[in-house]
């Protein structure tokens, strides 16, 4: 250490760094907390508009052309013994199918389930901060968080990135103290309640199947089939939509996984019924 | 109608070169970082021979289309076991070569012992580049890092991206289409080269380039490490044969 | 350091203040997003904040350099096997780089994309799975790796990183697992998955072999570790043969109990 100390050498590289020009953190020589810290944080380049200077890379032509998962058909209704919840499980990448196995419905905690529909990513993730938010409401209030209380949170949330370019949209269902709940959030900040909702790129047809079969009174074993069957009649017409049909009930004791059958399985057994 | 400019998009007798960053109109306009490069350097070449490594680059700094300048180095001594050439933008180039240099001033003082190897130095500069080019403000080059650790050759590459891996043999640039089938095919044959045919072989991927290169020049320098140390040689120029240009017809 | 829990606190509206504050030197929001800088007046944390005025950009900080991964799963056992060509365009850079990565002992990742992006990610996984190992006295379970992956991820959602992940290794039971990834972090366990560019010549012929699916009366017979080293081989083989990215030599890791064994095998090298 000799020279260093005769030079009064201090030990950081940084001598140069007082210019910021020459070797701020604008030359990129971030140090290694810098790097981490952005693995643990929502980072962005600035002056960088995601939407904006994302567009190429998404729409793009390009060799380089990023595809996130997307295509649904994901249902809600209620009815008079709680609230059924069907979805598909097919994830696409442009034309390219890349999951027939997608867990399209996320289960919050036992009294709430979210439906997942635009993209993947987006929904898994900011369901799973609703997760928590729920679980500190619990820990805060020594109560469930209401189904109103838990979608307002998530509408609240992605609204602070309007503009930003996520793709959300998603059912939250559940029970609480004025019985089944049913709410519609999005990205855009859209939150709506209702008896019954459809989203994603097949959800024209299971509308068609939905209201020609709903009654709010009806029993338990004719909702699933109904459930069932407008996921199915999705699959079959909208080629984003397939795998199989994920049914979920909620009911007042918390919700219950009712089925996971093929579409390929339920084809030949509604082919079969016509039949007789 | 004659040009007014210098050449096409020059500045008019009198008026000078209007060059990014140096805009009077500076207040309210986008700010600009290097979005394409401005003088540039073409090729760089690499290539492991026994004990060693050979980098190679020409001389010639372009602007556009113009041989603007006809003597500048590409190739920089890091230490005694480590190189580093570059293709791109030579302003980038000498920037980096400036903290490179400061970086070994800074490890002298220390006088620990330790200093940048190929692969320490190699993987720093993935960094800068990846850091910069995250800030949508590249360092607009293409460098080689070689040298010697641990016994052994090392060539690495790395973009203006953050692309970056390692090889036997690297070109860049235009060499990588014209000098690296050369120099693949050569290594391939004969992987312990000695450094005199590493050498001739340089000199005649440098020579095949300069003939269909537009941007390429028929002066060189050439860095070479090997265990007694690294070594800028040149100026030097390959012998060039133009014999059969006069039997190329059907361009006049 | 922050985490999640500093992100998410209980005021709502209050994560595009902890966004802001996460984006210091190296990061910053548009300074001419105007929502946003209703925030700025309280952000002390925002160092350096004045650079003139906005910046255009019209450079791309993408390149794609091709490769293909994939990754099986057996009872007791996982491989993750990769090419090793890197390319860009129609030219090949090198011949011999492996986009495997081993992580811990009994995880191995494949990722493929951007090599830039490839290099980086990996290095903070790196650095991540030091950390834990010096705090928790254990190496990251492929579990919690993937799950940690998939938040690394999606905290590049506006920025993403252009890579196709697949993790392979052992569970916590010792049985092996997959996981596959997309560009922003949505991931879900599989059994087997191919990722790259030949993921779509690849996971087809997986499909039929391993998965049988679709196929009425087959004798389902479970995977032992010779076949799926055997598949691995014939897979590549083919996408070698038809995609231009997809070449040179196979990296193949077998994940077991008793670590990880990697074996080389010759592909096509035109």
């Amino acid at each position: 250490m000799a020279l260093a100390d005769a030079c009064n050498f201090s030990q950081s590289f940084s001598n140069f760094a007082a210019i910021p020009t020459a070797l701020g953190p604008q030359d990129g020589l971030s140090d290694f907390q810098n790097a981490l810290q952005s693995s643990e944080n929502f980072t962005i380049p600035q002056n960088y508009d995601p939407v904006r200077d994302m567009k190429t890379l998404v729409d793009g032509d390009k060799d380089v052309k990023i595809e996130f998962d997307h295509g649904t058909t994901t249902l809600a209704f209620k009815f008079k013994h709680g609230v059924i919840v069907a979805v598909d499980s097919r994830a696409t990448a442009g034309p390219y199918i890349a999951s027939q196995t997608v867990k399209k419905v996320i289960e919050i905690n036992p009294y709430l389930l979210g439906t997942m529909a635009g993209g993947a990513a987006d929904c898994s993730y900011w369901e799973r901060v609703l997760a928590k938010q729920c679980r500190i409401h619990e820990l805060r209030n020594k109560e469930r968080i209401s189904v109103a209380a838990a979608s307002k949170l998530l509408a609240n949330i992605v609204y602070n990135y309007k503009g930003m370019g996520l793709s959300m949209g998603t059912m939250i269902c559940g029970w609480d103290k004025r019985g089944p709940g049913l709410y519609y959030v999005d990205s855009d900040g859209t939150r709506l309640t209702n008896d019954m909702f459809s989203v994603g790129s097949g959800s024209t047809y299971a509308y068609g199947v939905l209201d020609s079969g709903y009654n709010y009174d009806m029993s338990v074993e004719d909702a699933y089939q109904l459930g069932e069957r407008a996921i199915y009649h999705a699959t079959h017409r909208d080629a984003y939509s397939g795998g199989t049909v994920n049914m979920y009930h909620m009911k007042e004791t918390g919700w219950i996984k009712v089925s996971a059958n093929n579409v390929l399985d339920l084809h030949y057994k509604y082919a079969e019924e016509k039949k007789q | 109608m004659m040009e007014t400019g210098f050449w096409h998009g020059g500045p008019k007798p009198g008026a000078f070169y209007s060059l990014p960053g140096n805009s009077s109109t500076y207040n309210d306009m986008p700010r600009k970082h290097t979005q394409q490069p401005i003088t540039t350097g073409t090729s760089v070449l690499g290539v492991k021979f026994d004990g060693g490594i050979i980098l190679a680059a020409d001389m010639l700094g372009s602007y556009g289309s113009l041989a603007r300048f006809r003597n500048i180095s590409r190739l920089m001594k890091v230490n005694d076991q480590t190189v580093l050439g570059a293709g791109g933008d030579y302003a980038d180039y000498q920037h980096i070569k400036d903290i490179i240099e400061q970086r070994m001033i800074d490890e002298e003082c220390l006088d620990d012992g330790f200093t940048y190897t190929p692969k320490a130095l190699h993987s720093w500069m993935t960094r800068v580049m990846y850091n910069r080019r995250s800030q949508f403000n590249p360092l607009w080059n293409v460098v080689v890092v070689g040298g010697i650790q641990d016994n052994e050759p090392f060539l690495g590459f790395v973009d203006k991206i953050g692309t970056a891996f390692k090889s036997d043999v690297i070109c860049t640039g235009y060499g990588a289409y014209i000098a690296q089938p050369l120099l693949r095919e050569a290594y391939e044959k004969n992987n312990a080269m000695s450094e005199q045919e590493a050498k001739a072989l340089v000199d005649r991927c440098l020579k095949v380039l300069f003939y269909r290169d537009a941007r390429s020049f028929n002066k060189y320098e050439i860095a070479i490490v090997t265990k007694d140390g690294a070594r800028i040689e040149g100026p030097m120029s390959s012998d060039t044969n133009w014999d059969i240009a006069t039997m190329v017809k059907g361009y006049e | 350091m922050k985490t999640l829990g500093h992100m998410i606190n209980s005021r709502f509206g209050s994560h595009l203040f902890d966004l802001l504050s996460s984006c210091r030197k190296n990061f910053h929001i548009l300074s001419k997003q105007p929502k946003i800088s209703v925030n700025i007046g309280q952000m002390d944390t925002v160092e350096e904040y004045q650079h003139g005025g906005p910046k255009q950009a019209y450079f791309n900080p993408y390149a794609f350099n091709g490769g293909t991964v994939l990754a099986v799963a057996g009872e007791d056992f996982s491989v993750v096997a990769s090419d090793t060509r890197l390319s860009e365009g129609f030219s090949i850079f090198t011949r011999d780089n492996p986009k495997t990565y081993n992580l811990t002992s009994n995880t191995v990742l494949g990722c493929t994309g951007f090599h830039g992006d490839a290099l980086t990610l990996t290095k903070v996984l790196e650095a991540r799975l030091k950390m834990y190992e010096h705090e928790h006295h254990k190496p990251m379970s492929t579990k919690a790796i993937a799950a940690m992956l998939s938040t690394i991820l999606y905290y590049k959602r506006f920025f993403p990183y252009y890579v196709n992940n697949i993790l392979g290794g052992l569970d916590e039971e010792g049985k092996g697992c997959v996981y596959s990834f997309d560009p922003v972090g949505s991931y879900e366990r599989e059994s087997f998955r191919a990722g790259g560019t030949a993921s779509s010549m690849l996971q087809p012929l997986l499909d039929n072999q391993i998965g049988f699916k679709n196929q009425i009366g087959v004798d389902q017979t479970p995977l032992t570790k010779e076949k799926a080293i055997f598949l691995v081989k014939d897979v590549f083989t083919s996408a070698a043969e038809r995609d231009i990215y997809t070449g040179d030599q196979l990296i193949i890791n077998v994940i077991t109990k008793d670590g990880t064994r990697t074996e080389y095998f010759p592909l096509r090298r035109d």
